[in-house]
């Protein structure tokens, strides 16, 4: 089985650490939302709807502008994993990212994001041991590697065109090959989601 | 081979400016014997036009040429000379016409060749000389010109310039708008008003406190290596238009509205020094980047203000070269610098014959055939 | 002749010293945190800021990040406002390229307030680059030629210019889906043109095929032309600022390589083609060349 991943990511500060999980046939994604509504301190967690995600290249350039914005101070939302769901939209829109992006009673497949933080000298409580159990614990779904190939099994992209509003150009549609056509696609959506705030 | 001499004319705005050089083509040394200048200023608030500029040179040809032979000298210039370089453009129509012709009368009565100079060639074969730069990224800025240039395959090519008027007009243009004088020039003047925005004086005129200027609103127009000047003098003057209704109303007792700011002439001299050497040093900077050169040469009249200078310094020092600039006796208009293009180009057998000894008011930088460099 | 006995030469200015070649620049916050690919690599120090390669989120992907340092000439304030807004227009031009089609660098991550914009690592050299090198080879294999002073011009019907001519036509063609898309760039140069190698087993991307040619060739002109820099460049679809964007162009190629300037009338061709009103565009140019001439003569 597939366990939780630790991500070593380039200029990332030896003081946060990325943990990465992907469900599949998640049974319990109503009883994670409302982990997330009620602000439950044991789920800090980012809980995504694994059917927005383009690509593990794609998750991960959220997971960074997020980290970047919880060091930099200028997060909108509450905390680095909230700012991981918003991050994912292309506009500034917040409760509609969560709407989108987040873990909804409907969302089949789940991706997982945990950011642990160390500071000043005070290292962060949990270890990746601690939230591996906790999510095996808790996540009632099939735990399979969150790799390319598992991503690009669950993605819906006629959703995800629809909301990064990248229909409607006959440049793309005249791609033949599929591969460099979701190439074009995914480098549109990390390019506005970049630009998400300026 | 003994050295060789010329006699330099240049005449092109409203300097008149003779001098005599010597370059020794066996060991490239070049000496200055003698650089006089005589300048014509109109009172300020005014420009100098054309037809008086041009009686300005005509009276004053002799007089300066003799003092230019005297101090360099020279007891028989028939002799001594190779020749006698005048400037043949760019520059005002009417006093080219005066200086060319008082060349050509001196080639003429002496039996020497003539060589019709590219004023802009003459200041970077001069900066060039002077500071020791080989092969420098020029910018050369004054009253009529704003170019940036570098040199390739025997050509100085323009990479940037201006899309309107000149960098040095803009400013003396302004200058005028302030009633800001003439003399020495009105930059410098303009520069030194720009240094009094750093403290403000107390009313008994006794004691000096430092305060940090004011950078006022001026627009920014640099595009890719060209920069526009004439919307910058533009909203200068509409700020200065603004300053004098403030002075006007609080002269008559009143208050300016909350939070407008109080324009003054120092912040807007040193606004507009800012702004547009900035630019400047931007589009050099470029230039510089491109052709993968770390040094800059400043030259032209604009090239001796030392706020440029130090901003260009500046920005040469980050990119681990250095800025060569010249003195007012090397970057304004001389006659020496006509003096070594022309003489440079004389020893490569280039002679202007009589009959096409003419000036033109447009003469780009580029149309001429640098023989005598060969890297 | 004589020799006069001068009076005392004028003693000219004592040049500067150049400063320290070597000079160490503080590299931007994101790049002192660790990285597994090593540390960033300095590409260019362009007018607009320092380019460097480094990798973005995984050590295999190469990354171009664009440090615009604040600039110690220029007054703070002034500094502050050019940077944030020419950061913030680059990024919004970027995006709408990409959204048109049009080949630049897709962006991974902004930090306007440390005037840093990372990007989608372009492989390829520059316009520039592969250029002068094209010239190199030819007078290499042509050495009777006058060892490269001024008049040695390639001409377009010459044997072995096909590939250059190649290139001309698709820098023209860029250029003009660049326009067709609203944007003027604002600074064209050849060194803000990348050679991007057409890619072998990818198909086709932004109307650009990967001919047979391209495949048995050792010249390095195939590929497709990628603009990079958008630093200077605006939205807007005036003729004037078109006409502008090209005459930079055109200055920039003919001082850049003198010996090709003959071919960029192939540009303009191409331009000509590529939109409706390219041809207005280029009537207007002409104007743009005859003021260009005035102006800087005059002042």
């Amino acid at each position: 089985m597939a366990a939780l991943e630790t991500v070593e990511l380039e200029h990332l500060p030896a003081t946060h650490t990325v943990l990465l999980a992907l469900y599949r046939n998640v049974a319990n994604t109503a009883f994670l939302q409302e982990q997330l509504l009620s602000r439950n301190a044991d789920f800090e967690y980012a809980f995504v709807d694994a059917s927005t995600v383009a690509s593990r290249f794609q998750l991960l350039s959220a997971v960074y502008k997020a980290i970047a914005a919880e060091m930099a101070g200028s997060m909108r939302t509450p905390n680095v994993h909230s700012e991981v769901v918003v991050s994912l939209n292309s506009n500034n829109n917040i409760s509609e990212a969560y709407r989108r992006y987040g873990v909804q009673p409907s969302t089949k497949d789940v991706v997982v994001v945990k950011v642990l933080i160390s500071r000043e000298g005070s290292p962060s409580s949990l270890s990746p041991e601690d939230v591996g159990k906790h999510l095996q614990t808790h996540v009632q779904g099939e735990s399979v590697s969150c790799s390319d190939e598992e991503l690009a099994k669950v993605t819906d992209w006629p959703k995800l065109r629809k909301y990064h509003k990248l229909n409607g150009l006959p440049w793309i549609e005249a791609i033949k090959d599929e591969k460099a056509k979701k190439n074009e696609l995914e480098m549109l959506i990390i390019s506005a989601m970049a630009m998400r705030g300026t | 081979m003994a050295p060789l001499y010329a006699l330099g004319c240049e005449g092109s705005a409203n300097k008149l400016g003779i001098g005599v050089i010597s370059h020794d083509p066996t060991t490239n040394t070049t000496r200055i014997l003698s650089n006089v200048r005589h300048t014509f200023n109109s009172p300020p608030g005014t420009g100098f036009l054309p037809k008086d500029t041009a009686a300005h040179h005509r009276a004053h040809f002799v007089s300066v040429a003799r003092e230019a032979l005297r101090a360099a000298g020279l007891t028989d210039p028939a002799r001594e000379l190779s020749c006698i370089c005048y400037t043949r453009g760019p520059g005002m129509g009417a006093p080219l016409t005066s200086t060319a012709v008082a060349a050509r009368t001196l080639a003429a009565l002496w039996g020497l060749d003539l060589v019709g100079v590219n004023h802009c060639v003459g200041h970077i074969e001069m900066g060039r000389f002077i500071t020791g730069a080989a092969n420098p990224v020029v910018l050369y800025v004054s009253g009529g010109n704003t170019q940036v240039i570098a040199y390739a395959e025997q050509r100085y090519r323009i990479f940037g310039e201006t899309l309107d008027i000149a960098v040095g007009n803009c400013i003396d243009r302004f200058a005028r708008t302030l009633q800001i004088p003439n003399d020495p020039f009105p930059g410098y003047n303009v520069e030194q008003v720009a240094k009094k925005a750093f403290y403000t004086v107390a009313a008994d005129r006794t004691t000096k406190t430092p305060r940090d200027p004011v950078l006022l609103d001026l627009p920014y127009a640099v595009k890719g290596m060209d920069c526009s000047f004439s919307g910058i003098l533009g909203a200068a003057d509409l700020q200065a238009a603004q300053m004098q209704k403030q002075d006007a109303l609080l002269a008559a007792g009143g208050a300016l509205k909350e939070g407008e700011q109080r324009i003054t002439r120092e912040d807007l001299c040193f606004t507009l020094q800012e702004v547009v050497f900035a630019m400047l040093v931007e589009i050099t900077e470029r230039a510089m980047a491109h052709v993968g050169s770390k040094q800059v040469l400043v030259v032209g009249g604009v090239g001796c203000n030392e706020r440029l200078q130090e901003m260009m310094g500046l920005m040469a020092r980050d990119r681990g070269g250095s800025v060569y600039a010249t003195d007012e006796r090397f970057c304004i208009d001389n006659g020496i610098m006509i003096g070594l293009a022309g003489l440079l180009a004389w020893e490569t057998g280039f002679r202007t014959p009589f009959e096409e000894s003419t000036c033109t008011q447009r003469f780009r930088t580029d149309e001429v055939h640098i023989k005598w460099r060969t890297d | 002749m004589a020799t006069p006995e001068p009076a005392a030469a004028i003693q000219p200015p004592t040049p500067p010293a150049d400063s320290a070649s070597t000079h160490e620049f503080p590299l931007p916050p994101i790049l002192q945190q660790p990285s597994a690919a090593g540390p960033a690599e300095l590409i260019t120090q362009g007018a607009e800021g320092r380019l460097y390669r480094t990798s973005w989120l995984t050590p295999t992907r190469p990354c171009a990040l664009k440090h615009r340092p604040s600039k110690p000439y220029r007054h703070p304030t002034l500094d502050a406002r050019l940077t944030r807004h020419r950061i913030l227009s680059e990024v919004r031009i970027l995006q709408k390229c990409r959204r048109e089609g049009v080949a630049v660098p897709a962006l991974y991550g902004i930090d306007e307030s440390q005037g840093v914009l990372s990007m989608e690592w372009v492989p390829g050299r520059p316009v520039r680059v592969e250029v002068n090198e094209f010239l190199r080879r030819r007078a290499e294999k042509y050495p009777h030629s006058d060892g490269g002073r001024g008049r040695d011009e390639v001409a377009r019907d010459e044997e072995g210019a096909a590939p250059l001519v190649g290139l001309m036509r698709r820098i023209g063609e860029a250029v003009g889906k660049l326009h067709k898309a609203g944007i003027v760039h604002g600074d064209l140069t050849t060194s803000n043109m990348m050679v991007r190698p057409w890619e072998k087993d990818k198909g086709p991307v932004n109307g650009h095929h990967a001919d047979g040619q391209a495949e048995e060739a050792e010249h390095s002109l195939e590929g497709e032309i990628v603009v990079i820099d958008f630093g200077l460049a605006s939205q807007g679809s005036a003729d004037e600022d078109r006409a502008v964007d090209l005459y930079v162009l055109e200055r920039a190629f003919g001082s850049t390589h003198p010996r090709a300037e003959a071919l960029f009338t192939v540009v303009l061709e191409a331009y000509k083609d590529t939109f409706k009103v390219a041809p207005v565009v280029l009537k207007k140019l002409e104007d743009v060349r005859m003021r260009g001439r005035k102006r800087s003569m005059l002042g």
